[in-house]
């Protein structure tokens, strides 16, 4: 009725109703974050990795020059 | 003339200050308890709440 | 100013933009050509979104029921629509802060978190959505071909700072988060699991060594 939406009835095939289970939706969102902060400390020691790789061949290329 | 500018035949709209996005906002979120309870009169309720608040 | 054109002609001229500029560009430019086609002849922007400012928006956005990008014909969703009012608005700070804050619409919460995400500096994103990484609370999307699907408020702000498209709309590069702390910009994040993490950290360890054997 808003606007030129037919299937406006659709919305409830997904419910978005909050505390209807709160133990599992707390504990659904601390599997999230778990896996939020494992990638950031993948992250992390990507970027230490890829230091120490420019450091290491910076060395080389040193060693080469002499 | 407030009646154009509200339905925006002024071609400008007035901008809103906070104090009335807040107002607008707890007026809203009491309409939507209303709603969820479904009662009668709380049309009246909701004025008084509005009233006691100011 | 105290008031801004219902239709604002002003931003669609594309002879010359001379307002005032998000991103260096005019705000409207955050969305791309096509999306903002599809809005601007959309039914629910001329109906819905004509002549309201940044209290009536509020009556909107707390008839969401979902968020999205364009879905069926590519009908751009209300949430797209109502994100470019926010950019013609372009509401103080404290209201969008407002708009994130309240309690008691999550899709309105959404919202802002786009914006905020479309239009602050790298660091104040980071600064200003973070802490809703801890907000769990159920988001109805409607994806592309036009069904529902499930998402949470703590996956749609984690979408915000990860990817470079959201809801049909690609963002604006923001820098990896180690840089700005590298810049001394951010603090290293605390995740909210705090002590809790440690336990599972430990946990963890004990798996680890359970398989090696």
């Amino acid at each position: 009725k808003d606007w030129d939406d037919d299937d406006i009835v659709e919305v409830d095939v997904v419910d978005d109703t909050d505390g209807l289970d709160a133990d599992t939706e707390r504990a659904a969102w601390k599997l999230r974050e778990l896996k939020r902060v494992k990638r950031e400390r993948e992250a992390i020691e990507e970027a230490e990795r890829e230091r120490e790789e420019l450091e290491r061949r910076r060395n080389l290329s040193k060693e080469d020059r002499e | 003339k407030q009646h154009q500018i509200a339905i925006g035949q002024s071609g400008e709209v007035k901008r809103a200050t906070l104090q009335e996005v807040r107002e607008r906002l707890e007026w809203l979120a009491q309409k939507k308890r209303e709603e969820m309870q479904g009662v009668g009169n709380v049309v009246d309720l909701g004025r008084r709440l509005e009233v006691r608040k100011e | 100013m105290s008031t801004h054109a219902a239709d604002a002609r002003r931003f669609f001229d594309s002879r010359g933009y001379t307002g005032p500029q998000i991103h260096n560009q005019n705000p409207i430019h955050l969305l791309e050509k096509p999306i903002r086609d599809r809005i601007i002849t959309s039914y629910y922007w001329q109906e819905q979104c004509f002549a309201i400012n940044e209290a009536t928006l509020c009556d909107r956005a707390a008839a969401m029921t979902f968020i999205g990008g364009t879905y069926g014909q590519q009908k751009p969703s209300p949430f797209l629509c109502l994100t470019m009012k926010l950019l013609q608005l372009m509401p103080e700070r404290d209201v969008v802060l407002e708009y994130l804050h309240q309690t008691e619409f999550k899709y309105l919460s959404a919202l802002a978190a786009f914006y905020v995400r479309l239009t602050f500096n790298s660091r104040d994103v980071f600064q200003t959505l973070e802490p809703l990484l801890a907000d769990y609370r159920k988001l109805r999307r409607r994806t592309r071909d036009g069904g529902y699907s499930l998402t949470y408020m703590d996956q749609f702000v984690d979408d915000l700072l990860t990817k470079d498209r959201v809801c049909g709309t690609s963002l604006l590069r923001l820098p990896q988060r180690i840089l700005l702390e590298d810049l001394g910009q951010l603090e290293v994040r605390e995740s909210p699991l705090g002590e809790e993490l440690d336990d599972i950290d430990n946990d963890e360890d004990d798996i680890v060594e359970g398989d090696s054997r």
